[in-house]
């Protein structure tokens, strides 16, 4: 079996994505051994982009035209593109806004000195072809490994669809939607974290981003019914996704 | 089939002597006021009054992701080792045990499922009389699956009667001699159980349900949090996935418990779906629970727990259109 060359790159995030795939330590020298770490800027110098990657998995999302430009260069020297976590997938941390006008934020930030660029951040799937996505915030470290255990064999991952509340109704938890009253964003969100925070009392936050088949104007009917209000709704949708579709049924 | 008495005061003992015999776990209520089958310590008080657990006892049939097969290039094709010695279930209610017997009819058929078969031998079933609530139908919708058990204990006045089912049972009613006091003059006191292994037909098969409005009103109010299929006792549908090793030779395949009402469950190479939208899906699965499927047509599995309607978080209920659908049957 050959060694897939990997190219492993940040873009707007905290690197807690890559320093997941760093924490790795039992399998750090298996992966030396079976995986070439061409481009890994976190990890090792020097940094250049050159030859042919297998695949390149990019953690973050896009803000800035230079970022635009990295991302491109990395799409045109890999064979597949991978997105990182949840900032790559959907967005993240780094996308959360209110509706005030961008224009208007930069004055109050930067007062008289804004900045060149004004991009405004968006996932990769807003700029390049994405292939692949291990979404997480961050990826739980058996989907990493699962991940690269299908580009050792030239596969791509199979991607989960059921929702956190599936993983937490499996552990046995208490719903804490239904049986606390807390805003728990389970039913939204996509599982494959043994749901780690409602097991421990916490609502889901939404980390993972949107499960594919989310019953969206449901859950808001829900949550209102709750007494929730819509702002307090939308904002803790918004927190690792921008962009839902509030009319989504299935 | 014989019958004792055992005096509440009995009921430490009996466990404490259970406890020689097996593994022994029941219904035990959390700090979150939440009831689980679990491991029973001495000195833990199980709740054999409780009208349901979280999750039924399938739980100890079929884990909800588990290895079934590994590869490694010195050991070849190795299935996991299962643990042996018995496995005490105290307090399992009528409806579980009906549930248990529908599994039973689905993995202990040829070919038998080698994991489950393995994990229901070291089974000691003791079965518990209990009182139906507002999400039970049991009542409403009586069953044709049985409730066997080696032990059952029907609740009374200051203890239980233990009726004792199988030869397995007689053996630990031996152990137990002491305990238990003698039942002769005894009836069995009426109980849920009464619902349950009575010969009914097969439902009909009437086509009513073909275009019904409902499908899409259930559809649209299924969040699709997969708790419905989670805890019912008999669904068992599940997913295998494969993992490579990063050695790049080994591999593990997993089976994980799946949701009919998920897209990916009717899902098939190509991307080709046999259930495209929701509302198909939910008459997929209500023709699995009212009239059965596959091998098993003609069996209804739902047993009435009343699970998918406690743990529904938009309170979705089959029920009223069973009434309707199912109406040609008692």
């Amino acid at each position: 079996m050959s060694r897939p060359r990997l190219a492993i790159a940040g873009l707007t995030a905290c690197s807690g994505c890559q320093l997941s795939l760093l924490n790795c330590e039992a399998e750090l020298p298996l992966l030396l051994e079976r995986i070439e770490f061409q481009f890994f800027p976190l990890a090792c110098s020097p940094v250049r982009i050159e030859g042919c990657y297998d695949a390149a998995l990019v953690e973050g999302c896009c803000s800035t035209a230079h970022e635009a430009e990295l991302l491109r260069e990395l799409r045109d020297h890999s064979r597949l593109l991978i997105a990182l976590g949840t900032c790559a997938a959907w967005g993240g941390v780094a996308t959360l806004r209110n509706d005030t006008p961008r224009k208007e934020l930069r004055r109050q930030v930067y007062g008289r000195h804004p900045l060149p660029d004004d991009d405004v951040p968006r996932p990769l799937s807003a700029i390049v072809k994405v292939d692949a996505v291990v979404t997480g915030c961050p990826p739980e470290k058996h989907e990493l490994l699962a991940l690269l255990g299908d580009l050792l064999r030239g596969n791509l991952p199979v991607r989960g669809t059921a929702p956190v509340c599936t993983d937490c109704r499996m552990r046995e938890n208490l719903c804490l939607l239904q049986e606390r009253g807390m805003l728990c964003l389970g039913p939204l969100t996509l599982g494959g974290c043994a749901a780690r925070c409602p097991s421990l009392g916490v609502p889901c936050e939404g980390c993972r981003g949107p499960a594919p088949e989310a019953n969206v104007a449901e859950a808001l009917e829900l949550y209102c019914q709750n007494g929730f209000d819509a702002m307090t709704v939308t904002g803790r949708l918004r927190r690792f996704c921008p962009e839902w579709n509030h009319d989504q049924r299935a | 089939m014989p019958l004792f008495i055992l005096p509440q005061t009995a009921l430490e003992p009996f466990m404490e002597r259970l406890r020689t015999v097996g593994e022994l776990h029941g219904p035990l209520r959390g700090s979150d006021d939440a009831v689980r089958f679990s491991f029973l310590q001495t000195g833990d008080q199980p709740d054999l009054t409780a009208v349901r657990s979280l999750l039924p006892p399938k739980k100890y049939l079929l884990a909800p992701d588990e290895t079934i097969l590994t590869y490694r290039p010195a050991a070849g094709y190795q299935t996991p080792a299962h643990e042996t010695g018995p496995l005490i279930l105290l307090g399992v209610h009528p409806c579980d045990l009906a549930a248990i017997a529908y599994l039973d009819r689905q993995f202990l058929a040829d070919p038998p499922d080698p994991t489950y078969a393995a994990r229901r031998k070291r089974l000691i079933l003791i079965g518990n009389s209990c009182t139906p609530d507002n999400n039970c139908s049991c009542h409403q919708r009586p069953s044709a699956l049985s409730t066997n058990c080696d032990l059952f204990l029907y609740q009374q006045d200051n203890g239980f009667l233990i009726s004792v089912e199988t030869p397995h049972g007689e053996r630990l009613c031996q152990s137990l001699g002491d305990l238990l006091l003698p039942a002769e003059d005894q009836q069995l006191p009426p109980s849920s159980r009464s619902n349950f292994g009575l010969p009914l037909p097969a439902p009909s098969a009437n086509e009513l349900d073909a275009h019904l409005p409902d499908w899409q009103r259930l559809a649209d109010h299924c969040l699709g949090c997969g708790a419905c299929s989670v805890c019912c006792p008999t669904c068992s549908c599940f997913e295998i996935l494969e993992f490579g090793g990063l050695d790049g030779c080994s591999a593990e395949r997993l089976r994980r418990w799946d949701n009919c009402l998920f897209k990916s469950h009717s899902e098939v190479a190509g991307g080709h779906s046999f259930q495209k939208d929701r509302a198909q899906r939910f008459r997929y699965r209500y023709r699995h629970k009212y009239r059965g499927y596959g091998q098993l047509q003609g069996v209804p599995s739902c047993v009435g727990c009343g699970r998918c309607r406690a743990q529904c978080p938009t309170g979705l209920d089959l029920r009223p259109l069973a009434e309707y659908l199912e109406k040609e049957r008692p």
